[in-house]
């Protein structure tokens, strides 16, 4: 296993600079999620590891190995598309075997090896099949069992659930995530899909036009984003006043009262942040999601239990909304000498 | 067509893409009109000349095929024809096929020029072409005067009149159907193959023989099977550059229908031609069905 | 029998129950003609039709190449679309036997004093070539097929004919046969005696264009050519000794709409006219049929066609019926020898 370290790596196609400055360091067998928009920069990091493409300025080191300048097939990695990338005219079990087959083992090792990453994936029993003649999953589960027979010491996945559906993606996820454990190979998912990469990452990197825009645990990204392209593309984000400035508040942090026809509250002790009517109540199963216009024009989402009283908000109910400070973010402008505090808090 | 369309066909699919409803609809009934249009136009004359090579004095008759069994130099025209496509068939394969793979390697621009000029021969009379040959190849010819201008040899070297100078004429002709349907296929397969290929620890050399060549092989040969049947057929080309001494089906043809004149006999060897022209497809979609199961 | 006819003709009577039903008692504005085409079809265009226009009003749309097989097909499908046809003299005798023609109307032709050999109950020839022997100005000149054929004293590689129609007849002289006694010809000896040069032969030539072109280009410094396409190359050398003159023919196919045929004949009687085939000769060095021609061109202008006194006398004529009777049997021959090469 490897870890990976880019130090200072950029890259520009004719003068357009499509990734810069990314200093970045993988821990060996760490989940490592690359998120950002399309056009953001992230495919263009990934090929840049998987040495499909020359960097124009920086470095990549595999553990102490300066892969700069190595081509994709020295490098030793294990590599998933999202189009699965399978070879058509292989059946199953010559696809998985083609990398052994190409380091030239002995057949009854590439039998061996074969099987045992076919029962990994839980494919045994394809082996004669043609990638044609099966599904989605089951493909990508191939495209998975190759890359990781020749036991590469990195893995890199290119957005390798974006061609499923919802529910096989979800499935899938948890596979993945088993399989990256038991393996322990060190592992870079690129994704758009900011739930894929809060669900499986150990650490992501936003990145946005070709720069990273925050390094950290899923769970840090969501709460403490550090800007608000990051709060935005990590989830909804409410804008709230703090401090003079502004800050971010998620919508599950939020509390929501009815307040009824008497002005009545329920027995909540503390005064609220805002008051407002709810202009649309979505139900969404395991949440419902309330959209309230404030008093003061702003507009601030909420994600109630659907077993509480708020869930029962229809549009143009008034609600109160309130909020604990230390659930709210603040953002670049608001953030100073706070910031540092509020860190240690959070990680204590 | 390809596994690799299936393939394709697949990804579009889980794509969100549409599947095809099965069984009679509206626009398989509309297909009819041009089908049997199709049928009386290419199809019924092919049965009347099968007709004619069947019948004689007293009916139905085997005679024209006895007669062309046991007539050695027609027979041996057919052998010879059936040779110089091969011949015509490989080289085309041979020069077609890198052709195409370093067309689909140039940028855009230079695509264009390159396909262009595979493309020229199509918009030039055949007529034209093979004399355009004469001058580049002839013993006064651009080679030759280059050759010995520049002191390579004395005597002008016959490229011309001679089966060499058929083959490089029927190549020059019939290259465009080998090299446009191979360049787009080549230009169909998708690059993550040869990427994923050398990821996993393939060299360029093993990338292509056992990823992109195979991806190719389908359309190679049927491109391949066009440009011999289309050489069968070939009568002009061979006439001139062969210097008359490479014999083809279609001169002897032309001589029965035009000369003898003897219909029966060239319906005969027509039909004979047809036989092992469809033989072959035959062969050869039978080896794809075998290959892909 | 019956089922052959049917499975032959049903396309056929679709086809002239579609195109051949404007068959009315009125003359017609244009008639048809299959003609040889290039040079030979616009001499036929200036010289002849033109005349004929003018006279009747009646336009002319001509139509090429002339293989028999065309004229075959259009007899037999009767469809007969075209009143005129040009015919190669092996492929008249072909025709005639075959029974596609309709003989002409010669009282209705009325024509102009031509060469007896011109006028056929089926055919009306209209056009002499030769096929000659050519060669390089720099090569030694021949002055016999025996020279032309020998290969040690006449060195340099030679292009003949693809046709053995057209080039038997000469192996037999250059082998020591006298020319008005080669047909019948003894085709045995004809192969033979092109064996002996086969080795040197680089080109055999399928098209009239090639030898011109192959002696310029000095691929052969020796060439079997029909006369019209050397005469006017500076570079190139010919003579009409034991050459052998050809006719072309214009024939009526069967079956042709009989307003078309009375329209056909009177334009056979322009191409009797000597003033006429003056104006042709501008355009092709090939000799009409009348007999006045020469006079009228004058002798020094006329001394390189075919037809001139002294040029006719020494070439003998192609015998398209001893073709007619023998020209499959050759046919296997010459493949066979082709086949050896």
């Amino acid at each position: 296993m490897s870890s990976i370290r880019l130090e200072n790596l950029g890259k520009s196609y004719a003068g357009v600079q499509a990734v810069r400055g990314v200093d970045l360091t993988v821990a060996d067998g760490e989940f490592f999620t690359i998120l950002g928009p399309s056009g953001s920069g992230k495919t263009t990091l990934l090929t840049l590891i998987a040495g499909l493409a020359m960097p124009t300025e920086g470095r990549i080191l595999f553990g102490d190995r300066d892969v700069t300048h190595v081509p994709t097939v020295g490098r030793g990695i294990g590599l998933v598309f999202q189009n699965y990338a399978l070879f058509p005219h292989m059946t199953v079990f010559d696809n998985v075997a083609f990398p052994l087959s190409v380091r030239k083992k002995k057949r009854a090792e590439i039998e061996d090896r074969v099987q045992e990453a076919l029962s990994l994936v839980r494919l045994t029993g394809f082996e004669k099949r043609k990638p044609s003649q099966m599904s989605g999953g089951q493909q990508q589960r191939v495209a998975l069992a190759r890359a990781i027979v020749f036991r590469p010491t990195i893995l890199l996945l290119d957005e390798p659930l974006g061609a499923l559906d919802r529910k096989l993606r979800e499935e899938l996820q948890v596979e993945l995530k088993e399989l990256q454990r038991s393996l322990r190979v060190t592992t870079l998912l690129v994704t758009h899909d900011q739930e894929e990469a809060l669900s499986l990452s150990d650490r992501l990197l936003v990145i946005d036009k070709g720069t990273v825009q925050q390094i950290a645990p899923p769970r840090e990204a969501y709460l403490r984003p550090a800007n608000s392209f990051v709060a935005d593309f990590l989830g909804i984000s409410n804008f709230v006043p703090l401090d003079g400035g502004k800050g971010v508040v998620r919508p599950e942090r939020l509390q929501v009262e009815l307040i009824g026809e008497h002005g009545s509250r329920g027995p909540s002790v503390t005064a609220p942040n805002a008051t407002g009517r709810v202009r649309e109540a979505v139900y969404l199963g395991q949440v419902v999601r309330l959209h309230v216009t404030l008093d003061d024009g702003g507009e601030l989402i909420a994600a109630v239990s659907p077993a509480g009283p708020a869930a029962l908000a229809q549009s143009g109910d008034a609600v109160a909304v309130s909020w604990q400070r230390e659930h709210v973010w603040p953002l670049e402008a608001t953030r100073s000498g706070a910031e540092a505090a509020r860190r240690a808090a959070f990680h204590k | 067509m390809t596994a690799h369309a299936d393939t394709l066909a697949q990804t579009r699919q889980f794509a969100g893409g549409r599947r095809n409803i099965a069984g009679p609809s509206a626009d398989t009934l509309r297909v009819w009109p041009l089908l049997i249009l199709l049928i009386a136009l290419f199809d019924l004359p092919l049965l009347f000349t099968l007709g004619l090579s069947l019948y004689g004095k007293n009916g139905f008759t085997l005679a024209h095929y006895a007669e062309l069994l046991n007539t050695p130099a027609y027979l041996g025209v057919m052998a010879s024809t059936l040779r110089v496509s091969l011949i015509a068939t490989l080289v085309n394969a041979l020069v077609g096929y890198p052709l195409a793979y370093w067309i689909t390697g140039l940028d855009p621009r230079r695509r264009g020029i390159a396909l262009a000029c595979v493309l020229l021969p199509f918009w030039v009379s055949i007529l034209v072409r093979t004399y355009a040959w004469i001058v580049v190849l002839g013993n006064g010819g651009l080679v030759n005067r280059l050759l010995q201008w520049g002191g390579v040899v004395d005597e002008p070297i016959s490229f011309l009149y001679s089966e060499v100078g058929v083959t490089i004429g029927m190549t020059n002709v019939l290259l465009p159907f080998l090299v446009l349907p191979l360049y787009a296929t080549m230009m169909r397969i998708d690059g993550r193959l040869t990427q994923a290929a050398s990821s996993l620890g393939a060299s360029s050399w093993t990338v292509f023989w056992r990823v992109f060549f195979p991806l190719t092989v389908p359309t190679l040969a049927a491109s391949s099977l066009l440009v011999f049947m289309l050489s069968l057929g070939f009568y002009v080309t061979p006439a001139i550059l062969g210097g008359g001494k490479v014999a083809m089906a279609g001169n002897l043809l032309d001589s029965l229908i035009n000369q003898i004149p003897r219909w029966e006999m060239a319906a005969a060897l027509a039909a004979v031609l047809l036989v092992i022209t469809l033989a072959i497809y035959f062969a050869y979609a039978r080896l794809g069905r075998w290959s892909r199961a | 029998m019956k089922r052959r006819d049917f499975a032959i003709g049903a396309p056929f009577v679709i086809a002239a129950a579609t195109l051949g039903s404007g068959s009315v008692l009125a003359q017609p504005k244009v008639i048809r003609m299959v003609e040889s085409g290039g040079k030979s079809g616009e001499s036929i265009e200036v010289a002849y039709i033109k005349p004929f226009t003018a006279k009747t009003g009646v336009r002319v749309s001509r139509e090429a190449p002339n293989p028999l097989g065309k004229l075959r097909a259009m007899v037999g499908s009767g469809n007969v679309s075209a009143a005129l046809f040009e015919l190669g003299s092996p492929s008249l005798a072909q025709a005639k036997a075959l029974g596609l023609l309709d003989k002409l109307d010669w009282a209705a032709i009325d024509p102009l004093p031509i060469f007896p050999e011109a006028r056929d109950d089926y055919g009306m020839g209209f056009q002499y070539f030769s096929t000659v022997m050519a060669w390089r100005a720099d090569a030694k000149a021949p002055a016999t097929w025996a020279d032309f054929f020998d290969v040690d004293r006449f060195p340099g590689k030679r292009a003949l004919p693809d046709y053995p129609h057209y080039l038997l007849q000469f192996a037999l002289i250059g082998d020591g046969v006298s020319a008005d006694k080669v047909f019948p010809l003894d085709v045995d000896r004809a192969f033979r005696k092109l064996e002996t040069v086969k080795k040197s032969v680089s080109v055999w030539w399928k098209a009239g264009t090639q030898p011109p072109q192959l002696l310029k280009d000095n691929e052969v410094r020796y060439a079997i050519s029909w006369s019209t396409r050397i005469v006017d190359e500076p570079t190139l050398r010919f003579t009409y000794d034991q050459g052998m003159y050809d006719i072309s023919w214009l024939t009526v196919p069967k079956g042709v709409e009989p307003a078309e045929k009375a329209l056909a004949m009177k334009l056979l009687h322009e191409v009797t006219v000597p003033e006429n085939q003056v104006r042709a000769t501008e355009i092709i060095k090939l000799s009409g049929n009348s007999v006045d021609l020469e006079r009228l061109v004058g002798a020094e202008k006329f001394a390189t066609f075919p037809t001139a006194t002294k040029n006719k006398a020494s070439q003998f004529r192609q015998d398209a019926e001893w073709w007619r009777i023998n020209g499959e049997a050759v046919n296997k021959r010459w493949e066979t020898f082709k086949l050896a090469l």
